[in-house]
């Protein structure tokens, strides 16, 4: 049969493509006689969590500690299923970046029962969950929020339309800055409404797509911009020149993370703040943290790391966070 | 040339090839253990097991709806409507009775699916993929995007603990329900009925049998296994999620497709998936131990399914030839016997 | 191809009502003006230039990628699922290479490799005979990974917003650039399906695989040639979308296989290949932005119009099957 040359040619071709694969791929397990650190991040190629991942690889390195990094892709049924995998693997201490303010429970407890330290890094979770961990790294997602309901207000005048554009669903930092943000509002008795909150997954694609709905149904309705972090404020700015827009008449927008782009979108007047956390501060402190912790030393509950407005005023004296 | 052809034609490759799916299982443990010592352990092998359980149950029941020749992608989204059921419930109902309500969404979703290619004769691939976006939404719209939790995250404990130290109860379950498929594939005469359908429909229902209630029935069973995946996986993790799922009906039909199952319809095998599906367990297991990322075992999954593809699409080719182990060994021992004759078949 | 009666079983031949000989070609431009009126009657904001400019902007990434979707379908070939990884392919090398050796070389850099992939798709396919489903699903899913572990895990931005400018703007100020990218391919592709010798094949080999055998048809190259096509579509949106964005990472494909499996579908093209046209296919999409807009414009999230695509598209191949029957084609 003349297909038999064929498809053994495919075969190859497959093996071929398989190679390729392995070349470019991972490495093996290292083993080491110190401390093996599990840790559970949120995704790999992400503006914010790659150099805080970075930043966290870096303070192991000197302690000498080994990282097992899993990441979850922003899924949080494969976070769950990774918990389980760390406390299998007898891992000496686990960082969680949770997803969910309350799916992994389940797994801390298996954590816990087996004696393993965990921490969570950056994002809070439930009051429930507050017993299975031993400390909470990171940035305090509400008083985010509520700073940018105070930059808003104060560029809007205390009054007008903003729209929100959030973070994932049920993350929460998406939670805590959107939570803070409106309460912050009502406690000021401010006048802005919102006319509607979409959630972009911190993605800027995403806030692209969920932006041009928002243009077509609002348009120049549209008074300020809240978004959940920087990176979904970009998609915002192309949504708008997309749509034929000036650049100049960009209503203010107040966006948290502190990145390059911002600042410079600052100096150009089309940005009006931006709050900086830096990751590698994030990363870094999580790893120390767990560190402590699998040496047997006391922590605080609760480490937070430290958050500063950025407008026009100090853009220039400010470095940003990444 | 001539040497390369032979070489594809000996009994040995295509006896490879006839046990392929053994042979891969095989190949993946011993790789997985000479990277990572412990894969072999107990405990790593429970967690294997563990980790695959809810796409085990998903693939259960996409066997049964390939065997009738069919396709269905919306075991993921059902998955995902199933536990949010299951979870929402759970304060009017109580947990258990939730949970019972959840599976029979998955009934009710593979009614539909039933009713979209049987009665309205739309193509299982166009049908599944319009109710997979059909009810994704439903679980994004019952839930405004926002995952919630249950009443007691230790409850769902209960299915993803390793009971008194071995497997877990999720474990137990999906390989209860792959033995008694694979008994009712061999054994019953519905199951032999199956294949009738799948490999021939139209030959099928001359002979009598209501291929149209076959296929039905196909889907609303794959709805149920889906569902009942769904309603364990939220349970375990005292959360109901408009995200769940997503990935999951193709990881389902990739360990399927491993274990032999035909996408054309009239060959599967529950072994084969219960392979497949091992295959992939201990890769997940491995590749998470030794700090791969998970684009690697993407690359090494898609290779593997190519792979088993291609070899199917050889084995398919030697229609006639005798290829079992005792074939293979008379074959040997005839070459042994007669030098000269380099080629011989068993009659 | 029109005919004016047909053959039901029992072999009488009947004049058509005009319903059943026209319902299939008349029913896309009858569902395009519904939604029009409709819109225009729930929002003041649909019938403006810039609300339908925008329609057209959102339907151009999809709409090349349809093109080749079309194609793939016409020849029985299914469909083609590693759609997402030919798109990050090229929009990460567009984006990373741009510096090197300019953005447009870069972009034919994007496009080719995207099509390497194609190939590797149309051989398996094609030639070894292997289902279309499966092997572009794996082909997607091997290739995604090379690009994710190529690119490191980090995100790629882009050096040249000279070429995000002149992409994302307007020709005179009013046609969006991008607009104009995907009529041309949708031009050329309609040009080549219906008229040339390759898309008469592609229609033989779709409709009648064993009479074609017989015939000096090339099938397997044809068969091939659908997913060649579709992959260096795919590229070029991902090039596309590249450099629009200035950043790319790799799961910046997810979802067009079936949003343009979903245009494809209610266009009315058959899966079973043989019949169809990218007019329809394009038409197909049109339907669906249109009534995505006219929901966002009422207030309803993005998640839950998967509900009312997932509805429409079922709706419409059910259809489509009843016409054929009627229409005696089966």
């Amino acid at each position: 049969m003349r297909t038999t040359p064929l498809i053994g040619g495919a075969v190859a071709a497959v093996a071929a493509l398989a190679l390729a694969g392995c070349a470019t791929g991972g490495t093996g397990g290292g083993d080491a006689d110190s401390m093996d650190i599990c840790y559970v991040t949120a995704a790999e190629s992400h503006a914010y969590v790659t150099p805080a991942n970075e930043a966290f690889d870096e303070a192991a390195d000197e302690a000498g500690a080994t990282v097992n990094r899993l990441s979850q892709e922003f899924d949080v049924q494969t976070g769950t299923d990774q918990l389980t995998t760390c406390v299998s693997q007898g891992a000496d201490g686990i960082v969680l970046w949770p997803l969910d303010p309350q799916a992994y429970i389940p797994g801390m407890i298996a954590a816990q029962d087996a004696g393993i330290p965990l921490i969570i890094i950056n994002s809070p979770m439930d009051a429930e969950a507050e017993e299975y961990y031993d400390s909470f790294t990171g940035p305090d997602v509400y008083e985010e929020g509520v700073l940018s309901a105070d930059a808003l207000d104060e560029v809007l005048g205390g009054t007008g339309n903003v729209v929100i554009i959030a973070g994932q669903a049920g993350n929460g930092t998406t939670i805590g800055r959107t939570d803070g943000f409106t309460e912050r509002l009502a406690e000021l008795g401010s006048e802005i409404e919102v006319l509607q909150v979409v959630n972009a997954d911190f993605d800027q694609q995403k806030a692209l797509e969920a932006s041009r709905d928002l243009l077509t149904r609002f348009g120049d309705d549209i008074d300020g911009v809240y978004a959940n972090d920087d990176t979904m404020a970009l998609g915002f700015i192309d949504a708008w020149k997309e749509s034929g827009r000036s650049l100049d008449a960009l209503p203010p927008i107040v966006g948290i993370n502190g990145q390059i782009q911002a600042f410079d979108l600052i100096k150009a007047g089309q940005y009006y703040a931006t709050i900086v956390q830096s990751p590698a501060e994030d990363g870094k402190l999580a790893a120390e943290t767990i560190i402590k912790l699998i040496n047997g030393e006391t922590v605080d509950k609760r480490l937070p790391i430290p958050l500063t407005v950025v407008t026009s005023d100090n853009v220039d004296s400010v470095d940003p966070a990444f | 040339m001539n040497a390369v052809r032979r070489a594809f034609d000996s009994d040995v490759f295509l006896g490879v090839v006839r046990y392929r799916v053994a042979i891969i299982l095989v190949a993946t443990i011993v790789v997985s253990a000479s990277l990572v010592p412990g894969i072999l352990e107990f405990r790593a092998l429970s967690l294997s097991l563990d980790r695959i359980s809810t796409t085990a149950l998903v693939a259960v029941g996409l066997t049964v709806v390939l065997l009738a020749g069919k396709l269905d992608l919306s075991g993921g989204a059902i998955l995902a409507l199933s536990g949010i059921t299951a979870i929402g419930l759970q304060e009017e109902l109580g947990q258990v009775p939730a949970a019972v309500v959840g599976i029979g969404v998955g009934v009710l979703a593979g009614i539909v699916n039933g009713f979209l290619v049987v009665v309205l004769r739309i193509n299982s691939l166009v049908a599944t993929l319009a109710s997979m976006l059909f009810f994704r939404a439903l679980c994004h719209f019952i839930t405004e995007s926002r995952p919630f939790s249950g009443l007691d995250p230790l409850f769902g404990l209960v299915v993803s603990r390793p009971i008194e130290g071995t497997v877990t109860l999720r474990t137990i379950i999906f390989i209860l329900l792959l033995v008694a498929l694979h008994l009712w594939l061999t054994r019953a005469v519905a199951g032999r009925n199956l294949f009738a359908v799948g490999s021939n429909p139209v030959a099928a229902e001359a002979s009598g049998i209501r291929a149209n209630g076959y296929v039905f029935g196909t889907f609303v069973f794959a709805g149920t296994t889906a569902g009942a995946a769904g309603v364990i996986q939220s349970l375990s993790v005292n959360t109901g999620s408009p995200v769940f799922g997503e990935s999951t009906s193709l990881l389902a039909i990739a360990a399927v497709v491993i274990g032999g199952t035909r996408l054309e319809g009239g060959r599967a095998s529950a072994l084969g998936t219960l392979g497949g599906l091992l295959v992939m367990a201990i890769l997940t297991t491995a590749m998470e131990f030794s700090n791969v990322p998970a684009y690697i075992q993407n690359i090494v999954t898609g290779v593997i399914l190519l792979l088993l593809i291609l070899l199917d699409r050889f084995v398919s080719g030697k229609k006639g030839r005798n290829l079992s182990l005792t074939a293979f060994l008379r074959s040997v021992r005839r070459a042994r016997r007669n030098p000269e004759n380099e080629r011989t078949h068993a009659p | 191809m029109n005919v004016s009666t047909a053959t039901v079983p029992g072999g009488r031949i009947v004049r058509q009502s005009w319903a059943s000989r026209y319902g299939a070609t008349l029913a896309m431009p009858a569902g395009i003006v519904v939604l029009l009126v409709l819109g225009t009657v729930l929002s003041d904001r649909f019938l403006s230039v810039g609300n339908l400019t925008n329609v057209l902007i959102n339907m151009s990434i999809v709409g090349i990628i349809v093109v080749g979707m079309t194609f793939v379908f016409v020849s029985r070939g299914m469909a083609d699922l590693s759609v997402p990884a030919t798109v990050a392919v090229g929009g990460i090398l567009v984006l990373m290479l741009d510096d090197v050796i300019g953005t447009w070389p870069a972009a034919l850099v994007g496009v080719l490799v995207a099509s390497l992939a194609g190939v590797v798709n149309g051989v398996l396919v094609g030639y070894a005979g292997l289902n279309p489903v499966i092997t572009t699903l794996a082909s997607g899913i091997i290739v995604l990974g090379i690009a994710q572990a190529f690119v490191g895990g980090v995100i790629v931005y882009g050096q040249d917003a000279a070429a995000k400018d002149v992409l994302t703007g307007r020709l005179f100020g009013v046609v969006p650039v991008i607009v104009l990218i995907f009529l041309l391919v949708a031009l050329l592709g309609h040009l080549a399906l219906a008229r040339s010798v390759f898309g008469r094949w592609t229609y033989a080999v779709g409709s009648n695989p064993h009479a074609t055998e017989a015939s000096a048809v090339p099938i397997r190259l044809v068969k091939a040639g659908a997913f060649v096509l579709t992959a260096t579509l795919a590229g070029l949106s991902g090039v596309l979308l590249g450099i629009s964005l200035q950043a790319a990472r790799p799961e910046i494909g997810t979802g067009y296989e079936f949003d343009a499996i979903t245009a494809v579908v209610v266009g009315g093209v058959s899966l079973l290949g043989g019949s169809g046209s990218i007019p329809r296919a394009i038409g197909g999409l049109l339907f669906v932005t249109l009534l995505n807009n006219i929901l966002i414009l009422q207030g309803v999230p993005s998640e839950p119009q998967g509900m009312v695509k997932g509805a429409l598209i079922a709706g419409a191949v059910a259809l489509d099957v009843y016409l054929r029957r009627r229409g005696g084609r089966e």
